[in-house]
């Protein structure tokens, strides 16, 4: 056990945070919801990408450096020291690229990478539908062979960053007469092809973030399956271990916000109250406790250990860490949370509020808190399955 | 940048799980609560035998040498074990306490004989905070009846007593394998160590932290014993662990135990590698460890149902085990509130 970095760690902390220190404007970026604050985020994107940093854990092939993982977490501890731009290919470098590099053909990787990587092409997530959220494997979305093409037909939902996406990656029914984990299959649909329509969703906080996909009878090459025919299900659970194992690298945002928690806090005058200060010191234990957990399980990785289904511990974790975090600074805020940004007697821009709904949605996405407790129980704790239909 | 136990590491806390398997089943701890001392001597002198007492003695005193970081799986492994004896007082507390802070004439005297197995040591220190010491006036102490050497803490400097130079009066208390006493002294020049207030402070860090690994055993065997119960017990023609009232109940205890268990391993390497945020790592670690282990016992109970609730089941010898060390050395609240101070400061 060793928490000081090596001469080469060292080195390259000191390379990133001196890059980031040049090239990070003052001035936030516009929000990438709006065209503009989007156009604005991806010639970021550029520059990292130019920089050799948009995704350096990616092998050297790709255009990565090779970074291993505590790397990486170096790399995302200064880009959230530096409060650099939201990343907005997410979903392209942080799953769909994995999941190709895991189970996709050379050739599907040298196609789609690189424009991933430069931020070129980006991706969204087609896999939720009306019916099908956290029953997932009840996906109706169909995908019937004809030729050459998949002729693919449903309605996807929550895909997020829809309105801007190039691609998706999608889950597709393609035996409808097999068991429903085994009739699924993984496809890459252009979502500049005829017959795809995409309908902006406003959310609760009243972002248009994701929207709903419909997919009319389009045509989709067969070289664009990843996997095996009926495999999608694997397929699908490896890319939700990339979803699920993601946010260790944010621990330093999280101690950050505990660290906004408290000026806000001091702010309101009631760094005296007793249940403030309890309440506040239980969230920093939280957020040190999170960071000790992600370098551990960093570490296992670095080591060679797969991480599997306690990946789910991992995104429960930080996922209701930060709807309390969010709600305790609502509470300080008292009458004056209730305001919205362009209020005079607005607080910090109401990013509390902002962020504080936001928190509410990341107990859902990516697999809600109660899914990913029967996972625990189930794989970790080797509970006997419940009853399913 | 690396934050795992070695495999050495993982080897001394197989070995240990083993040893304990062994030699103290529980019946062994049962055993225990209806002896007079519940110390079984010959469990003792086989752990010193095996260098577990000594562990953290220097090599030039008959031990291994070894630090925090090594000894956290062990006393882990002792509170999944409900072990009686007290190896934290000794080992974890005692011993690099001395080892800091004690005269050379008194490491020359007790150093080997603790790590030779032939003197089990226990602590009073007054930063153990309570309300209730300052209305009684002493603080709590464990296994003082069987001490050979007390450290105590009088005046801002510590004591090394040996038997004979302090008298101890049993408390009576819940787990009958975990005997408390409260303790008078009789301290002079020939007792007082060097360090002061700064080494009374770091032993009651100390305390905290090897607390914090005893009750993430403690929360781990409960959790496994809850694990193993709720597939044996059918209800309504299936397990009662397929409901999902119970699985989820379980998963939220294993989250915080694991976590727990990355927190007290930081802790261990604060107090190791001398870090400067020593104190905050270790209440962070208790703090977070005593409110895992209310999770557990609570769960625990709940998921066991009524036979839970006899003296014949195992159960509570680890649900009052936890109960007692959620309140040693500083309760979640008191760590929160020492936490506070520095995040207000």
């Amino acid at each position: 056990m060793d928490l000081d970095l090596n001469e080469a760690q060292l080195e390259f902390r000191d390379e990133v945070r001196a890059w980031l220190r040049r090239n990070v404007g003052t001035e936030p970026l516009a929000p990438s919801s709006t065209p503009e604050g989007f156009a604005a985020h991806r010639a970021w994107e550029r520059r990292l990408y130019e920089a050799g940093y948009a995704a350096i854990s990616w092998p050297r092939v790709y255009g990565g450096r090779d970074a291993d993982l505590l790397n990486q977490t170096l790399f995302d501890e200064e880009y959230a020291r530096a409060e650099a731009p939201a990343r907005i290919n997410v979903l392209g470098l942080g799953l769909a690229g994995p999941t190709l590099m895991t189970c996709g053909t050379p050739a599907q990787c040298q196609r789609w990478l690189p424009s991933i990587l430069s931020c070129e092409q980006i991706w969204s997530q087609g896999f939720s539908e009306p019916d099908a959220g956290s029953d997932l494997a009840a996906l109706r979305t169909s995908a019937r062979r004809e030729g050459d093409a998949f002729i693919v037909n449903g309605q996807k939902v929550w895909t997020s960053l829809g309105r801007f996406a190039d691609w998706m990656f999608t889950l597709v029914r393609t035996d409808p007469q097999a068991p429903k984990h085994k009739g699924i299959s993984f496809l890459m649909i252009d979502l500049h092809r005829p017959g795809v329509s995409v309908a902006p969703i406003r959310q609760l906080n009243g972002d248009a973030g994701f929207a709903e996909v419909f997919l009319d009878d389009v045509a989709v090459p067969i070289d664009n399956l990843v996997g095996e025919l009926n495999d999608g299900w694997r397929v699908a659970m490896t890319t939700l271990s990339f979803e699920r194992g993601t946010g260790l690298g944010n621990h330093l945002r999280f101690s950050r916000d505990l660290q906004a928690l408290v000026r806000l806090v001091r702010a309101a005058g009631a760094a005296d109250d007793p249940l403030v200060r309890d309440r506040v010191a239980q969230l920093y234990i939280e957020t040190e406790v999170f960071r000790h957990h992600s370098y551990r399980a960093l570490t296992r990785l670095v080591d060679g250990k797969p991480i599997g289904p306690e990946a789910s511990l991992t995104k429960l974790y930080w996922s209701e860490m930060e709807a309390r975090i969010f709600d305790a600074g609502m509470r300080v805020m008292g009458p004056y949370a209730e305001l919205t940004s362009d209020a005079e007697q607005a607080i910090d821009h109401q990013h509390w509020q902002a962020r504080y709904w936001y928190s509410r949605a990341s107990c859902i996405y990516a697999g809600t808190s109660e899914i990913q407790k029967n996972i625990i129980a189930e794989r970790v704790l080797g509970l006997p399955r419940q009853p399913r239909g | 940048m690396r934050f795992d136990y070695s495999d050495e590491q993982y080897q001394l806390r197989d070995v240990a799980r083993d040893f304990f398997a062994k030699e103290c089943p529980p019946a062994a701890v049962r055993a225990a609560w209806d002896h007079d001392t519940a110390r079984d001597s010959q469990r003792w002198r086989k752990m010193a035998e095996m260098g577990l007492v000594g562990l953290t003695v220097p090599t030039q005193y008959g031990g291994l040498g070894l630090h925090e970081v090594d000894l956290v799986l062990l006393l882990e492994e002792a509170g999944r074990a409900a072990l009686p004896e007290p190896l934290a007082e000794t080992t974890a507390i005692a011993v690099p306490t001395l080892v800091e802070a004690g005269t050379p004439v008194q490491r020359d005297e007790w150093l080997p004989r603790i790590a030779a197995g032939d003197a089990v040591a226990t602590v009073q220190l007054a930063g153990t905070p309570s309300a209730q010491a300052a209305v009684v006036g002493s603080a709590l102490v464990s296994a003082a009846h069987i001490a050979d050497l007390l450290l105590t803490e009088s005046g801002g400097e510590l004591h090394a007593v040996p038997a004979g130079r302090f008298e101890a009066v049993a408390q009576p208390s819940m787990d009958g394998a975990r005997r408390l006493f409260t303790v008078r002294a009789e301290t002079g020049d020939d007792t007082r160590m060097d360090g002061g207030v700064e080494a009374a402070g770091k032993a009651f860090d100390r305390g905290a932290w090897a607390t914090a690994a005893l009750l993430n055993g403690v929360a781990q065997r409960l959790l496994d014993m809850t694990v193993a119960y709720v597939q044996e017990r059918w209800q309504f023609g299936r397990p009662v662990g397929s409901f999902q009232a119970i699985k989820h109940k379980l998963a939220e205890t294993l989250l915080v135990v694991e976590t727990s268990k990355a927190a007290t391993a930081y802790a261990a390497y604060a107090l190791a590698s001398g870090r400067s945020d020593r104190a905050e790592a270790v209440s962070v670690a208790k703090a977070y460890a005593s409110d895992a282990a209310h999770k557990a016992n609570t769960e625990a109970l709940q998921c066991h149902g009524g036979i839970g609730f006899t003296w014949q089941h195992d159960l509570h010898l680890w649900l009052k085990r936890g109960k007692a060390l959620e309140q040693a050395y500083g309760s979640a609240t008191w760590h929160r509130a020492r936490i506070a101070e520095r995040l207000f400061a």
